[in-house]
């Protein structure tokens, strides 16, 4: 049993950490959803300077631009960026295209489509969700009919996040109308501007970009059919198993809780700092112990892939996304709490308190749905994790149909 | 960066768990729970012989030089097991403290004999004025008097929420020898003798049905070569003994938890309510669920807790965080489990959550609750210094998030970009 870090791993998180401290202004503002071009340059700059220093893809194989690093520096990596409160444009294309193209790529695909993603060239969108397909992955309806060399798309996507301008859609289509509805899904990575794919804005809550996403006859070669055709639903299991890295999400609410300890012992009501508040004391202890639990618990699910491999993670009990979505709003709520009325205002106003960050960080935690709904998290350990049962699919069917016809269950 | 046991510590684990499913059965921890003792001098003696006593004291002592983890290993089974004994009472908060804060003599005299199971020891900390909510634990809630008298000191007053006072030996009495200055720096402790002519000892009928009593001292006698650690400087040892007590209370919560997790599943897949399990039902789904996570988060913290002590590496913010997110997820563990079982896990005559659940106030009150321990982290907090990012200020962020959204364009292929 070893809590602590190596003699080099220490040393590796130091350069990293010094990397950030000083790229980032005194001025950054983490978690801001409306990125002006300002901005975006901003971290494509930043993003361009970690390829240069090796910390952007450092986890990769070799022959894709990766140095080697092991699972734990990853997770020190990640521990680091989330501290920072840095996450880079194309994180889609860095944890979620990259592993997958590794994973079931053709040689081809590979040697075209990684290295650009690992110099920081790509920006990638995931486009799965659909008006009617959601946690119901499996109901995805966008058509790719096949048309002797290409597939031709049409339907529509989704909540797709991206304020970005993307280059890749990484997109689950059906490609068999007529087995059970998961086994008929395939994968494609294709480019963002083939004629007729059009990208309507979505404003969010925070102030940020989703996209709907229009294929009218998208005319899609065959060379962009990812892995298996009409096993895309199970590639893209796979895949989603593997990024469970939580580290990052962890040290991002623990620097938010020192930032706001230390506003807390500088700011004064009637003479007196507010972390003499008992009141305030327990609350701020209270985060504090989340943030712990949630370090460890992204700790343990790093240590248990380099220890066991991919193979025997068992994503039923990754405790640190349970504790990230169950808590990402009340823990904005406590830290709100802690400055009252104040927590309504944002960065541009003078009064506002640590830049507005309490405002951005409670509209953010609107959106915990995002990457995994919370309720799908409990189901997956419930069932997947401690063995209880469900309801077959084809009961649920009869269940739905049901209700449809008279309004009850059966 | 390593969250598994040695492969001693897991055979450990293993002989303790194969020794305590013979020894400590449900009926043996109803029978104890009935009586007035709290154990069983038969299997206390046993215990002795497996080197359970005195593993964690140097060679020299009688010891194995074992770590905290390795009694943590122990106090997870003996948690699991409901494992009634003194100690956590002689081993954990006499004998360590004996081993830090002792005299050579004492150390050899105490030290061997818990080791060889001839000694029990109970702490005496809580008084009845000071034992309200987190201030039980704060240095100024000690004020039973010491006074010097002759080559002795004399002691009278009451200690409270004393474990096993009733079956010690030795008493290990935190006690005022000054009242000025800071409230810290005027406590001593003494090793009393349990027997000493004026010590009335009564038993408290508790929710755990565990053997705590109210101790009354009337001008008891105390030669001053008792005195462990020196005068006035009792506190720091005293709180130290608390973190290692606080950690092994965490270790028997995880075994306990875990237990009542798995007992809870079971229950949930067999239980049949309108033609099918229970554990059908998204809300029964949900009690596990919830049951799952409070029980895994303790297993993290208290692991780090006791590995930190082991090392000697500083560990207040450690231990607080354990004990404090113990107490409580361990409280609600229990809760979601007793909705589960209903009926099953009220009932006193069958069913053994009653038990865990009983015990689980005894875990989650000793040695410093959620409260306490969040005072503890609240102290830490006030210590963490804050590091702004340094890069030169480029005022991009204030006026960007503040503009009105803007009608945004829609993005066609000639607006895309191709790699």
């Amino acid at each position: 049993m070893d809590f602590g870090f190596t003699a080099e791993q220490k040393k590796l998180r130091e350069k990293i950490h010094e990397f950030f401290m000083t790229e980032l202004p005194e001025d950054y503002e983490p978690g801001t959803e409306n990125m002006g071009e300002e901005v975006q340059a901003f971290f494509l700059a930043l993003k361009d300077k970690a390829v240069q220093r090796g910390f952007y893809v450092p986890g990769w194989p070799k022959e894709y631009g990766g140095s080697g690093f092991s699972e734990i520096d990853q997770g020190i990596l990640d521990e680091e960026m989330g501290y920072a409160g840095v996450v880079w444009p194309d994180f889609l294309g860095l944890h979620l295209v990259g592993p997958t193209l590794m994973m079931i790529g053709t040689d081809e695909q590979k040697r075209r489509f990684i290295p650009p993603i690992a110099r920081g060239e790509t920006i990638c969108f995931e486009a799965f969700t659909e008006p009617e397909a959601g946690s119901d992955e499996a109901n995805v309806q966008l058509k790719a009919v096949d048309d002797g060399n290409s597939f031709v798309l049409s339907g529509q996507k989704v909540f797709i996040s991206g304020f970005f301008k993307p280059n890749w859609l990484f997109t689950l289509a059906r490609t068999a109308q007529t087995v059970p509805k998961h086994r008929g899904l395939s994968l494609f990575l294709i480019p963002a501007d083939l004629p007729g794919i059009t990208f309507r804005p979505l404003p969010t809550m925070g102030g940020g970009r989703q996209n709907e996403i229009y294929f009218d006859e998208v005319r899609v070669s065959k060379e962009y059919l990812l892995g298996q055709l009409n096993r895309g639903f199970y590639h893209a299991m796979q895949v989603f198993e593997f990024e469970r890295r939580m580290t990052g999400a962890a040290s991002r609410g623990r620097r938010q809780l020192e930032e706001l300890v230390d506003f807390c012992k500088k700011t004064l009501y009637d003479g007196e700092p507010l972390m003499a508040d008992p009141q305030i004391r327990d609350n701020l202890a209270r985060l504090a112990v989340a943030c712990e639990l949630q370090r460890l618990a992204g700790w343990y699910s790093t240590w248990l892939f380099a220890e066991r491999g991919k193979a025997a993670l068992m994503p039923a009990y990754d405790l640190s996304n349970y504790y990230a979505k169950k808590w990402a709003a009340p823990q904005a709520q406590t830290m709100a709490d802690t400055v009252g009325l104040y927590a309504q205002l944002g960065v541009a106003s003078k009064y506002a308190p640590l830049a507005g960050r309490l405002d951005r960080m409670w509209k953010f935690t609107r959106s915990m749905h995002a990457g995994g709904t919370f309720e799908v998290i409990k189901i997956v350990l419930a069932q997947r994790g401690l063995g209880l049962p469900r309801i077959p699919a084809p009961i649920m069917k009869e269940i739905g149909e049901a209700i449809k016809k008279d309004g009850k269950a059966a | 960066m390593d969250f598994s046991l040695s492969s001693e510590q897991d055979m450990l684990k293993k002989e303790a768990r194969k020794f305590l499913e013979k020894e400590c059965p449900e009926h043996f921890v109803r029978e104890i729970e009935k009586g007035d003792r709290g154990y069983a001098p038969e299997l206390w003696r046993k215990i002795a012989e497996l080197g359970w006593l005195g593993m964690a004291f140097p060679e020299e002592y009688g010891g194995l030089g074992s770590t905290i983890i390795d009694l943590a290993v122990l106090h997870e089974e003996m948690g699991k097991a409901m494992f009634p004994s003194p100690h956590l009472s002689t081993v954990v908060l006499g004998g360590l403290t004996i081993l830090e804060a002792g005299t050579e003599e004492q150390k050899r005299t105490y030290l061997t004999g818990i080791a060889e199971g001839a000694l029990i020891l109970a702490l005496a900390w809580n008084e009845p004025e000071a034992s309200w909510g987190s201030k039980a634990w704060e240095p100024r809630g000690i004020t039973l008097p010491a006074v010097a008298e002759g080559g002795d000191y004399l002691i009278s007053g009451t200690k409270l929420f004393v474990h096993d006072a009733a079956i010690a030996d030795y008493l290990l009495c935190a006690t005022r020898t000054s009242r000025e200055g800071n409230p810290a720096e005027g406590i001593t402790l003494f090793l009393v003798a349990a027997k000493s002519p004026g010590i009335t000892t009564t038993l408290l009928r508790t929710t755990a049905g565990d053997k705590q009593c109210e101790v009354v001292f009337d001008k008891v006698r105390v030669p001053a070569g008792n005195m462990l650690g020196p005068l006035h400087g009792g506190w720091a040892p005293l709180f130290r003994a608390q973190q290692r007590g606080a950690v092994m209370l965490c270790a028997q919560m995880v075994g306990a938890g875990e237990e009542i997790l798995k007992i809870t599943v079971e229950y949930a897949k067999t239980r049949v309510q309108f033609d099918a399990p229970i554990g059908i039902n998204q809300y029964v789904q949900e009690h596990c669920t919830e049951l799952a996570a409070y029980v895994g988060g303790c297993r993290y913290v208290t692991s780090q807790a006791a590995w930190r002590l082991s090392e000697n590496l500083p560990c207040d913010f450690e231990v607080a965080v354990a004990k404090a997110w113990c107490s409580e997820a361990f409280e609600m563990a229990c809760l979601c489990a007793h909705q589960v079982f209903a009926g099953y896990g009220y009932t006193s005559k069958d069913g053994v959550l009653p038990l865990y659940s009983r015990r689980s106030k005894t875990q989650q009150l000793y040695l410093g609750d959620g409260p306490f321990w969040r005072t503890k982290v609240a102290e830490v907090l006030d210590g963490w210094k804050f590091e702004r990012t340094f890069g030169k200020p480029l005022g991009l962020w204030k006026g960007a998030v503040e503009k009105e959204i803007p009608a945004w364009k829609v993005w066609g292929p000639k607006d895309l970009g191709e790699v």
